[in-house]
């Protein structure tokens, strides 16, 4: 007792101001990177290459075209019932590729999990998802197309290909998260693995997996937008890229990207009432 | 009365050099109410845990209900842990689903992988879980969300999971180290009776000796992974009782209460 109450008392009568953070070698590595890029991004601007274009004249024509876009959107190449089932077929590509993704990133989850499988499948799955997941998803289908052609069937299985490495991952994260004394109570009574898994395992994870998959849904929604444009996979994104770059048609772009927008919106409305029913049912 | 469980010179040694518990040797009668006590980290746990297997002993013989426990594969071990009901300090029902469906849980092990994992029960046994929910005072909680119920509520949950097993031996691993002193109190009740008029084995882990002293018919000392008592609660004197836990006399809390009490 004696001894504590000396020691708090040298601490007390310290004239020095008490630091909370010691500067240790986490602190000083992650204040010299906080430097570097600070010093690197007024580096970057101090020497841009501006050519004739001024800052404020540069701001001022992208506001007006930003303008022209959303004030005055019309329909020129195609109709309106036209434009939504291009968006349907966006939303069609998007969907295929989480759901198929989304099983067989169920099952490969499971398996990557240290908690539910053997140390080295779990180890083994996860480098390969690393991978797979290091690679842009257009790489990948540009890479499939090669096989496939370039085209929808292409986009699918490129895109499918990189949700299962991204939700591999956060269903695995997901399903090591689980408290191990849920698990551990249905070994000691004698339950088998799939017993646990869909009895336990999936009844406690499943607002996670919800809204991961939901999550991984609007990527995918946004990336088949892209591939719409850059591997001519259809959809909106390719009524998008022939308004852009072919027809130069500012107009169009705006009634496209409103399409878009609403249907954006329309799926974050979607994926919060489903996980707030999750939640209280 | 036969012996339900006997353990002879059982070890279980984590690497090299961390032994847990050495040499353990104790049998159990069908129907004992025995409580194992002493210090955090003695190895209270791991000795529960050796018995249905959840953790490998390392060397021994277990033989439970006439089964040597450390030869089963597979298939016989699921069956003898269905015969031997388990529970927790922290309850562990799985939150998101209703106390029913956590105390059919508890069926699992006799079911088929299919018919377990989908949650087919039968009439029978749904009638049994909702007769043991009755009997734990439970009844108005049947159809509730588990993550609703109060701490004392959930291990009576835990304890119909482990009764619905129809097992010949409860292992409870420190059951009211999270509760207080009145929930403590009805989970030691309920399974002192369940012990007497069900005739099932209950070996429980515990911190608080005043309870141990209790409520049981025998206890059993572990310090440093060796049994240093082994007898009725009634033979227990001071000494043997810091024995167990390294201590002086006056340094435990149940001291300090003592001499209150002589003072008052």
């Amino acid at each position: 007792m004696r001894m504590e109450d000396t020691n708090k008392s040298t601490v007390l009568t310290q004239s020095k101001p008490i630091k909370v953070k010691p500067l240790n070698k986490t602190a000083i590595v992650i204040r010299s990177t906080l430097f570097c890029l600070i010093a690197l991004t007024i580096l970057g601007f101090w020497t841009y290459d501006y050519k004739e274009v001024g800052l404020v004249e540069g701001i001022l024509s992208t506001i007006a075209n930003f303008t022209v876009m959303f004030t005055e959107p019309h329909f020129s190449h195609f109709t309106f019932t036209e434009g939504l089932y291009q968006v349907l077929i966006t939303i069609g590509l998007a969907l295929l590729t989480t759901l198929i993704g989304a099983v067989i990133s169920l099952f490969l989850g499971l398996f990557a999990s240290e908690n539910l499988s053997s140390r080295k499948v779990s180890n083994g799955i996860k480098t390969i998802v690393a991978f797979i997941r290091a690679v842009p998803t257009v790489l990948w289908v540009l890479i499939f197309a090669v096989a496939a052609g370039l085209g929808s069937v292409a986009a699918v299985i490129g895109m499918t290909f990189h949700t299962v490495g991204y939700l591999i991952k956060a269903y695995s994260e997901s399903f090591e998260e689980l408290d191990e004394g849920v698990i551990e109570v249905l070994k000691a009574s004698g339950a088998n693995w799939w017993q646990i898994i869909w009895q336990a395992v999936l009844p406690s994870s499943i607002t996670y997996l919800i809204s991961w998959t939901f999550l991984r849904f609007e990527i995918n929604f946004a990336v088949a937008v892209a591939m719409g444009a850059a591997a001519g996979a259809g959809g909106i994104g390719y009524d998008l890229f022939m308004a852009s770059s072919f027809y130069l048609d500012l107009r169009e772009l705006g009634t496209i990207t409103v399409y878009i927008l609403i249907f954006a919106i329309l799926l974050e409305v979607v994926a919060i009432r489903v996980k707030r029913h999750l939640k209280t049912a | 009365m036969s012996n339900l469980l006997e353990l002879s010179d059982v070890s279980k040694q984590y690497g090299q050099n961390t032994i847990a518990l050495s040499n353990i040797n104790f049998s159990v009668k069908e129907g004992e109410f025995i409580s194992v006590i002493g210090p955090s980290g003695a190895g209270k746990s791991t000795l529960l845990r050796c018995i249905n297997r959840m953790i490998d002993a390392t060397s021994g013989e277990i033989v439970f209900d006439g089964v040597d426990a450390l030869e089963l594969k597979k298939r016989d071990l699921r069956r003898l842990r269905t015969k031997i009901g388990m529970i927790f300090q922290h309850y562990n029902l799985v939150e998101r689903l209703s106390v029913i469906e956590n105390v059919l849980h508890g069926r699992l092990g006799y079911k088929s992988t299919l018919a377990g994992a989908l949650g087919l029960y039968t009439q029978k046994e749904k009638e049994q879980a909702i007769h043991l929910l009755n009997m734990l005072g439970l009844e108005d909680q049947i159809f509730k969300r588990s993550d609703q119920l109060s701490g004392g509520q959930k291990q009576r949950v835990g304890i119909a999971r482990a009764l619905v097993q129809d097992p010949k031996m409860l292992l409870c691993d420190e059951p009211i180290a999270s509760l207080d002193p009145n929930a403590s109190k009805v989970i030691m009740d309920y399974l002192q009776n369940i012990s007497r008029s069900m005739g099932i084995t209950v070996l429980v882990n515990l911190h608080q000796v005043d309870v141990a002293l209790k409520y049981s018919d025998r206890i059993i000392g572990v310090s440093q992974g060796e049994i240093v008592y082994d007898g009725s609660p009634a033979q227990m004197t001071q000494e043997q009782i810091h024995h167990i836990y390294g201590s002086e006399a006056g340094e435990l809390i149940m001291d300090t209460e003592e001499e209150k009490n002589h003072a008052g």
